[in-house]
């Protein structure tokens, strides 16, 4: 099941400390740390994802869905 | 007849505050009785009295240490029976007092240096469980990151565990996360170093099943569960969490169910109104985290699934006081070090500390040991939205709770959750509603709708607005469907008057919703209306039954506090609405009889 995210990409401080995608309306994904390309992980990062939510993945942060990004773009604010 | 209903409504007010009375607490415990004889007794008298006590009752009357004899202060061995005697005897105009050398206990403080800064274990009342237990024979296994052995785990106990991750027989942490756990599960306590843990004489299987990053699959997961449950676990931590339902994770729960395993997870920190997987499966016991000040953490989960709550920290700002303190590895280097961590992972533990506490006292039925941890819970008021599930956590309450052992009354609520858990789609929180005063209202609206009997003919408008008025439906209160928003059975499940809180599911009433305004306009705008008029009278009625109950129950009323002026307030809008009722009726009755 693939979608694409629209979000700010942000740490959390859950569990040992996380990355989190954050969409306008408020929802959170997990960023799947494993895997995830190298560049997202920035705090403040606008980015448009695209990658598919991991139903068989549980983590210590729980923070929301799991989300496996297989590529992104960055969007201007 | 009329006379023999009001002596009938007052006996029920009774029954209620005596059924509603908790009793005195459990006094204490002795062994010996207290003789504290009148300073102004020569020493003859004195001598005089002993040998009569002495004589008739067999017993030799000490004084209690050396310093005792100018205080004439003695001490005989006994137990009720015997004080009741002593304090019939003319021994009584001798005393000034004859007492029960009630035996107080010290607390059980461990010499941990750091054991200070854990207000967490403070909060659950820890050291009153110690008194009893340490968790000696109790297995927790900690299915987590693994767990290394940090210098303040060298004393505890450990069995043999496996990491899914790597295959392999040492689960050592990469991740600092599970080596933190367990240790607010068993950290090792009174060793003059580091911190304590719960169930410290417990002994902990480091299963691991996450890898370095916080991550893994529900298949490693519902692998190491059975391998728990085929080992001889008596208690699974899960710290994690994911959105997904799956029949291998949840058939493993049910497998290590199945063979005595109590399973507690976290109900996971995204804020939302439903506790995640696997928190959320029957047989789990999900746990909501708490702040140092007892409120849920802004992190946590609540609402649909959620069992109790316990500590789980709140580092604000990256200030650590607030956290829970563990002694785990740096996952950078690998060195051991303590440090503050938050979240629903730090809560679950907790709970299954304390589930390793109460197993080790001899409850074993994991039904049971939920049932114990429940019921001994610190019930938090006003909690509509089931944020803290039955409460928070009290170790000390569960152990002696856990002593006592009666624990078959299994009641309706337990029942209809335990019904509602097998769809996985809705849930039941039946401790949202306190039954006792919605049926007072249910039947006090019905009550004040007989006295006008002669006006209002009984029709199913009127006792649609009889309900309204006084409960609504008010058992739809604590109904969720997993993952949908809970507020649209909060209105339905709350009458008139609650109605100006129930979407911010406050027990507070809202005085413009709490009055006379709705019954008057509903009454104004719908008297002309034949089917619909009889629904406006009833409404009146019911909100004046429930105005009336709240007024002694709970007269919490916003703005106007839960004093004098809020009872007033609420008990002088239900006499206006019974009033209103009863002159709309009167008019609507002589218009027809013209």
């Amino acid at each position: 099941m693939s979608l694409t995210v629209e979000g700010t990409v942000q740490r959390s401080p859950m569990g040992t400390g996380t990355w989190a995608l954050v969409t306008p309306d408020g929802s959170t994904y997990e960023i799947l740390k494993g895997g995830a390309p190298k560049d997202l992980l920035q705090e403040g990062l606008q980015v448009k994802a695209k990658g598919k939510v991991r139903e068989d993945v549980m983590t210590i942060a729980m923070i929301g869905p799991v989300l496996e990004v297989k590529s992104f773009e960055v969007i201007e604010p | 007849m009329k006379r023999l209903l009001l002596i009938g409504l007052f006996l029920t007010g009774l029954l209620w505050a005596l059924l509603s009375f908790s009793g005195l607490a459990n006094p204490g415990e002795y062994q010996s009785i207290v003789l504290d004889f009148r300073e102004d007794l020569a020493v003859g008298q004195l001598e005089k009295e002993l040998g009569a006590i002495a004589q008739t009752y067999g017993i030799q009357p000490v004084p209690n240490s050396v310093f005792s004899q100018s205080d004439h202060l003695y001490i005989v061995d006994g137990d009720a029976k015997l004080l009741k005697a002593l304090r019939r005897s003319p021994l009584r105009q001798a005393t000034e007092s004859i007492a029960p050398n009630y035996i107080y206990h010290a607390l059980e403080v461990p010499n941990d240096p750091d054991y200070p800064k854990q207000w967490n274990l403070r909060s659950i009342n820890i050291e009153g469980a110690w008194d009893n237990t340490k968790g000696n024979g109790a297995t927790v296994a900690v299915i987590d990151t693994g767990i290394t052995q940090v210098i303040d785990l060298k004393n505890t106990k450990f069995v043999k565990g496996y990491d899914f991750v790597n295959d392999r027989v040492d689960a050592a942490d990469d991740s600092g996360h599970g080596t933190h756990v367990a240790g607010t599960i068993a950290q090792s306590t009174n060793n003059q170093y580091g911190v304590a843990g719960i169930a410290y004489e417990a002994s902990l299987m480091p299963l691991k099943v996450l890898s370095a990053e916080g991550g893994g699959t529900i298949t490693d997961i519902a692998e190491a569960i059975r391998y728990a449950a085929d080992h001889g676990a008596d208690v699974i931590n899960m710290s994690l969490g994911g959105s997904g339902d799956t029949s291998v994770l949840r058939e493993a729960i049910d497998y290590a169910y199945k063979k005595g395993v109590v399973v507690v997870a976290a109900a996971g920190n995204s804020n939302g109104s439903s506790a995640a997987y696997p928190s959320r499966y029957p047989h789990v016991i999900a746990v909501a985290a708490l702040d140092a000040t007892g409120v849920r953490a802004p992190y946590s989960n609540f609402g649909a699934g959620v069992d109790i709550s316990a500590p789980g920290g709140l580092t604000v700002n990256g200030n650590p006081a607030g956290g829970i303190l563990q002694n785990t590895i740096d996952p950078e280097t690998g060195a051991s070090i303590f440090t503050s961590l938050q979240g629903t992972s730090m809560a679950a533990p907790h709970v299954a500390g304390v589930a390793a506490l109460v197993k080790s006292v001899g409850i074993e039925d994991p039904n049971q040991i939920a049932e114990v941890l429940k019921k001994s819970a610190r019930r938090m008021p006003g909690d509509e939205l089931n944020q803290y599930g039955a409460g928070q956590l009290d170790a000390a309450a569960a152990v002696k709770l856990a002593q006592q052992g009666n624990l078959n009354a299994r009641h309706f609520f337990g029942w209809l959750r335990e019904n509602g858990y097998l769809s996985l789609k809705f849930w039941f929180d039946g401790g949202a509603v306190a039954l006792v005063p919605k049926i007072i209202m249910v039947l006090g609206s019905y009550l004040l709708a007989w006295f006008l009997r002669v006006y209002v003919p009984v029709s199913l408008p009127l006792l649609g607005g009889l309900v309204a008025g006084s409960t609504g439906l008010f058992f739809l209160k604590g109904f969720y469907i997993f993952d949908l928003p809970q507020y649209p059975f909060r209105l339905l499940g709350s009458s008139i008057p609650e109605l100006g809180s129930a979407i911010q599911g406050s027990s507070v009433l809202n005085p413009i919703f709490a009055s006379v305004l709705i019954p008057f306009a509903l009454i104004a705008l719908l008297l002309s209306h034949a089917w619909w008029k009889w629904f406006a009278v009833g409404s009146a009625l019911g909100v004046a039954a429930c105005l009336a109950v709240s007024a002694i129950a709970t007269p919490e009323v916003l703005w106007l506090g839960s004093g004098a002026i809020a009872r007033t307030f609420l008990a002088f809008n239900a006499l206006l609405c019974f009033g209103l009722a009863a002159l709309s009726a009167k008019a609507v009755h002589e218009r027809t009889a013209t």
